[in-house]
């Protein structure tokens, strides 16, 4: 299982996607490279998910979107016992979902 | 394009069926043509809304089935599957075959048979519209975007917990008034906010959403026929007028939303529908708005025009919002309190505001209401559908 988070950098207009389209949001061209959705940001908004989806025995599921400082957002699990919008976080990989034996590795936040 | 008219409409109470999809379907679909006054029920087209068909019942191309268990050969059929927006997407294409010439009768019928499987399963289906590599495999589902939406509206807008279980009370309030919804139970702010035993009554669902924030999981199908204009005045029937539909789309992860708090395609389908039929927010006396959680009635409202942004918690709680208010939102208690089978949602928006225009919704009427406004809202809205119907003298 791959262990980075990609998203498409337009090589026309140098806008960054994450999710990747296919056809640039912001100018229309089709050329992209990847790169790693990584570094640090800010959280701009989180909950705990008590009603949870299959393959999840956790009493609850701490998810963030977060407002990184690439200018794109990300959404993931946020690792934090004192959770703020706007707190400071950085991301780290691991494994988000586990499934018939299998782990999914994504984004992890956590304080910096 | 020709002029379309409703001149049909039913709806089986939401809640647990016992039949199959297709039955359910029926229980609306013989009322409809039969309140059409169409008794050799010589329908053009049959077109189906049904969203997990194929996944929760192990059934696919309903519509075909429909036709077949009505006898309704050789009518044109065909089935949509557009997230939760799938009843009023259906109700497009009804509308487009009939404005087109393509036909002159059609029956719309959408439906669910989601307590088919246990609840775990019915939210993982929903949640498989969110998009699988940024948002699924996070185990994000449709009342955690809810959850994540609503704390930064709360921290931006000021709207409060109050005014979410105000939302509630409202529309639960509604549907004791309505025989075809699910829940029929009144509830109070003492017991889903402020007594001790609220947290006990009322827990959290995806904080700061508690249960009383979202709507149940329901079985269920409503039913519309669509004629042209006049072929309805030649029927006799009562004309309620499809003024406007408008529909957009928005990206498919939350997070890559200009403004996570923006339900940018609701403003954009509200705004097509409006201008299709000429009215303005205003001119509206009743409106179903899709309140799958209470956050989104609040922001729905906004968003379409009615009031301003950040200023719709404030109408609510001044009561304007409320059934003696001055524009009623969600008067059939909205998918809160009636039930949310997300094929048969659309449809059965429409079905309550044909019942208002025409003066037939007994205790919960709107007096008066002559034009009306519906919100489907598909995806975590991602893909909308804003519908303006008017009543003819």
């Amino acid at each position: 299982m791959e262990k980075k988070v990609t998203g498409v950098r337009c090589k026309a207009c140098g806008k960054l996607s994450y999710p990747a389209h296919c056809v640039c949001p912001a100018c229309g061209k089709t050329e992209f490279e990847p790169f790693a959705v990584a570094g640090e940001g800010n959280v701009a908004t989180y909950t705990d998910v008590y009603a949870l989806s299959l393959d999840y025995a956790e009493r609850y599921l701490r998810l963030a979107i977060v407002e990184l400082d690439s200018g794109i957002r990300a959404t993931g699990h946020l690792l934090d016992d004192d959770p703020k919008i706007g707190k400071r976080v950085k991301i780290q990989i691991g494994v988000v979902r586990r499934h018939a034996g299998e782990e999914t590795y994504g984004l992890q936040f956590v304080p910096v | 394009m020709r002029d379309v008219a409703i001149i049909g409409a039913a709806m089986t109470r939401f809640g647990r069926a016992e039949v199959s999809l297709v039955d359910i379907m029926c229980q609306s679909a013989l009322p409809a043509l039969e309140d059409a006054n169409l008794s050799d029920r010589r329908v053009d087209a049959v077109v189906v809304a049904n969203m997990g068909g194929a996944r929760i019942n192990r059934q696919t191309a309903v519509a075909s089935a429909l036709v077949d268990r009505l006898s309704l050969y050789p009518a044109a059929a065909e089935t949509v599957e557009n997230g939760p927006a799938s009843g009023s997407s259906a109700f497009k294409v009804g509308f487009q075959a009939i404005a087109s010439g393509m036909a002159d009768l059609v029956l719309l019928t959408g439906g669910e048979k989601m307590r088919a499987v246990d609840n775990l399963e019915a939210t993982d289906f929903v949640a498989s519209l969110t998009h699988p590599e940024a948002e699924y495999i996070y185990g994000v589902t449709l009342p955690s975007l809810a959850g994540l939406f609503t704390r930064l509206y709360m921290e931006r807008y000021g709207v409060t917990a109050e005014h979410l279980a105000m939302v509630a009370v409202k529309n639960h309030e509604n549907a004791l008034k309505n025989p075809f919804a699910h829940i029929q139970q009144r509830v109070t702010m003492e017991g889903i906010l402020f007594s001790p035993d609220a947290v006990v009554n009322n827990p959290l669902v995806a904080d700061p959403l508690r249960m009383f924030d979202c709507c149940p999981v329901s079985d269920g199908s409503a039913s519309l026929v669509l004629a042209s204009v006049d072929l309805a005045k030649k029927l006799g029937r009562p004309i309620v007028k499809v003024a406007g539909i408008g529909q957009a789309t928005d990206t498919h992860a939350v997070q890559e939303r200009k403004d996570p708090t923006d339900l940018l395609a609701v403003r954009q389908a509200a705004e097509k529908a409006f201008g299709r039929a000429k009215l303005a927010p205003k001119d509206i006396h009743v409106a179903e708005l899709h309140d799958a959680f209470t956050i989104l009635e609040i922001a729905e409202s906004e968003e379409a025009g009615f009031f301003p942004k950040g200023k719709g918690a404030k109408a609510l709680e001044k009561g304007t919002t409320s059934l003696s208010g001055k524009l009623p939102i969600n008067p059939s208690g909205g998918l809160k309190a009636k039930g949310h089978p997300v094929g048969a949602t659309g449809v059965a928006q429409l079905v309550e505001l044909v019942w208002q225009l025409r003066g037939e919704a007994g205790e919960r009427q709107v007096a008066g209401a002559k034009n009306a406004f519906a919100c489907n809202f598909g995806g975590f809205g991602n893909n909308v559908v804003a519908t303006v119907l008017v009543r003819e003298d």
